[in-house]
Formats: C-alpha cells, sequence, structure tokens
C-alpha cells in the first residue's frame, strides 16, 4: 500500500499552495487574445470555448484629448469598451484546469483593460489581419513593454494576400523570439495550435528569467 | 432600467473583485428589496460557478455594475469568492504568472483535448 503522505518528489505537492481550494476545484488559467477589428478575436475565442462567445461591457475613463480641454479643469470621458469572453475546462490535464479567453480590442484607448487582463495571465495571442496590419502595433508594444510573453498568428483569410511570417515579423519590428504563425481562427485544431504555441513560449520566457518590463516607455509612440 | 437605478446610485463595489474573480453560490440569501439580477446571478452561480465577467456578459449590463451586485451578495454569503487563484507563488519575485508547472500541466491538457491541434515546430 502507498503511504498517504504525499512524497517530497509527487508533483502534486509543489501545485498546492496554502490558499488552495476546496478539492478538485479547477484553477484558472487565462490567456488574452488581442487584435484590431475585424481580426477574427470572436471568431478564434468561439472556436474553442465551451460557451458561446460573450460580449462583456465595461466603462472605462479617459483623458479626452487636448483640443477640448479647458484650462485648469481635468477633462475625463467615460467610455464603454466591449470584450469577448469564453471558457473551457481541461479536466484530462494533469491538474485540473479552467482556460479563460479574453478577447479585447486594439485600440491604444483600452490600455486600462489590458493591464487587468494581463496580471496574472499566460500569456497573450496578437491575432493580425495583414490586410490592416497597423491596428497590431499598439498591442504588440503593449504586451513587449509589461513582459508578457505574446505569440502573433496572422489569420489568413480568404482571398487576402499570404505574406510569409517573417514579412509580418520583419514589418511589427518583433524579436526573434516572438513566435509568429499563421492559422485559419475558424478551426479549433488551429487556435488549440496557437495556444499551445503560446504556452511553449511562455515557459521558454520563464525558464529565461523574468522579463523586466521597460516601464518608462509610454503607449503614444506606439 | 439604467445601470444608475441598477445599483442604487453607487459607482464603485465594496468588494476587491477581478474580472476573472470566481463566484459560487454560498449558503445565505439576499437581503430584501435586491435588484431582480440578484436572483439571476445566484441562478447563474448555483448552476456553475462563473466569473464576474461571465455574469456581466449573460446578464447584459456593465462589469462595475454587476460588481456592485455581487458585493452585496458576497456581503449576504449568497455567495463565496471561488479560491481558483494560480498566482499567489509564496515567491514575492515572480511577476504574478503562472508556475512552470502549471504551464505543463496547460499544455499537456490542451495536447490531450485537442490531439489534432496542428503543432508549429518551428515557432519561435
Amino acid at each position: 500500500m502507498p503511504s498517504p503522505t504525499p512524497r517530497p518528489d509527487d508533483s502534486t505537492v509543489a501545485l498546492r499552495s496554502p490558499s488552495r481550494p476546496q478539492a478538485g476545484a479547477p484553477t484558472v488559467l487565462k490567456i488574452v487574445i488581442a487584435g484590431g477589428f475585424g481580426a477574427g478575436k470572436t471568431t478564434a475565442v468561439g472556436a474553442v470555448s465551451e460557451i458561446t462567445p460573450l460580449s462583456t461591457e465595461e466603462y472605462l475613463t479617459e483623458a479626452s484629448a487636448d483640443v477640448d480641454s479647458l484650462a485648469g479643469i481635468e477633462a475625463k470621458q467615460t467610455t464603454t469598451v466591449a470584450f469577448d469572453f469564453g471558457r473551457l475546462s481541461l479536466p484530462d490535464a494533469p491538474v485540473p484546469l479552467e482556460l479563460f479567453l479574453f478577447g479585447t480590442p486594439g485600440q491604444d484607448r483600452f490600455v486600462d483593460l489590458w493591464y487587468d487582463l494581463s496580471r496574472g495571465a499566460v500569456g497573450a495571442v496578437v491575432l493580425v489581419d495583414t490586410r490592416r496590419l497597423e491596428s497590431s502595433f499598439t498591442p504588440v508594444s503593449f504586451f513587449e513593454d509589461i513582459g508578457l510573453p505574446f505569440v502573433v498568428a496572422i489569420n489568413q483569410f480568404d482571398g487576402a494576400h499570404r505574406y510569409h511570417p517573417e514579412q509580418v515579423r520583419t514589418a511589427l519590428e518583433l524579436p526573434t523570439s516572438a513566435p509568429v504563425v499563421i492559422c485559419d481562427a475558424r478551426d479549433p485544431n488551429h487556435v488549440a495550435g496557437v495556444l499551445l504555441t503560446l504556452v511553449g513560449h511562455a515557459v521558454k520566457s520563464a525558464s529565461a528569467g523574468p522579463a523586466r518590463p521597460a516601464a518608462t516607455t509610454t503607449l503614444q509612440d506606439a | 432600467m439604467r445601470t444608475y437605478t441598477l445599483t442604487r446610485g453607487r459607482t464603485k463595489p465594496r468588494h476587491l473583485l477581478g474580472l476573472e474573480t470566481v463566484l459560487d453560490a454560498g449558503s445565505g440569501r439576499p437581503g430584501p428589496g435586491q435588484a431582480v439580477e440578484c436572483e439571476e446571478i445566484l441562478a447563474l452561480c448555483r448552476e456553475h460557478r462563473r466569473s464576474v465577467t461571465e455574469l456581466a456578459g449573460r446578464l447584459r449590463r456593465p462589469v462595475t455594475a454587476v460588481k456592485i451586485l455581487v458585493s452585496d451578495l458576497l456581503d449576504a454569503d449568497a455567495l463565496v469568492v471561488s479560491v481558483t487563484d494560480a498566482y499567489t507563488a509564496s515567491d514575492a519575485d515572480a511577476d504574478e504568472r503562472p508556475t512552470t508547472h502549471l504551464l505543463a500541466a496547460l499544455s499537456v491538457g490542451l495536447k490531450r483535448k485537442w490531439p489534432d491541434a496542428v503543432a508549429y515546430p518551428k515557432a519561435g
């Protein structure tokens, strides 16, 4: 009979933290999927989510543009941002896991939301539509700046010009360490493959030591 | 109903809740005079534990408004926060990232769920 006491080399021991929840409750992990309007974020979330992607709204306060600000008055505006949510359970993982997917718009005025979503995340997928490559600059700079591991996934739209991943890497000025892959956001096997690529990249980044964010960089320049 | 009415004029939740905070139904009952949405939140959480984001999406209400209602329900013990935090690493310098153990488990879990997932061996 095996001893009921977990052995030190039992891999589950290392995963048990003091605040460990009710037995059997899956651990939640999250991944951010960012991209410009129409890049296929909702499609990608829906391809692997167990629920129909939910569109969720949140208020954001943003400083209004300088042009209509009154001297001495801090002009702020509240806008609404919609982002997608999907989830999937991985009961067959060595530890029961639940994965949350957050699809977020790519504009830099949503940076506050990205901070919230990125905290504690596995990493991010920047979904790229090569017809609107410029909408990927802001998310790429953001994830680089905060040191969150990310992969760039080119959503191959029917009829769009096929670029080589290296061309996209050059255009987005990506470091060689960031994976660039091509996918069809409608295909669960493709999206799962992108997520696997991200997880692999996150493991590599973690073992390379925690990335220190370049805190002084501003996104205005992105 | 306007959001302002739903939250009875409150604009800030009393509890610190994240977008991915997960809620379970508790043993308490919501106080009297709660919004219909509170019953909806409880019904959803009895079915399956739900994140703040999912509740907001299903109720079609802004996240902040839902956080305010969830705070009321937490105070009444009608909801409890499900402890699912993967980032409570004792290592204070861990940058709040999931541990490599968890990442490895995620990788295995995804491969088991999608054995035909397209692999990108040359990625990186």
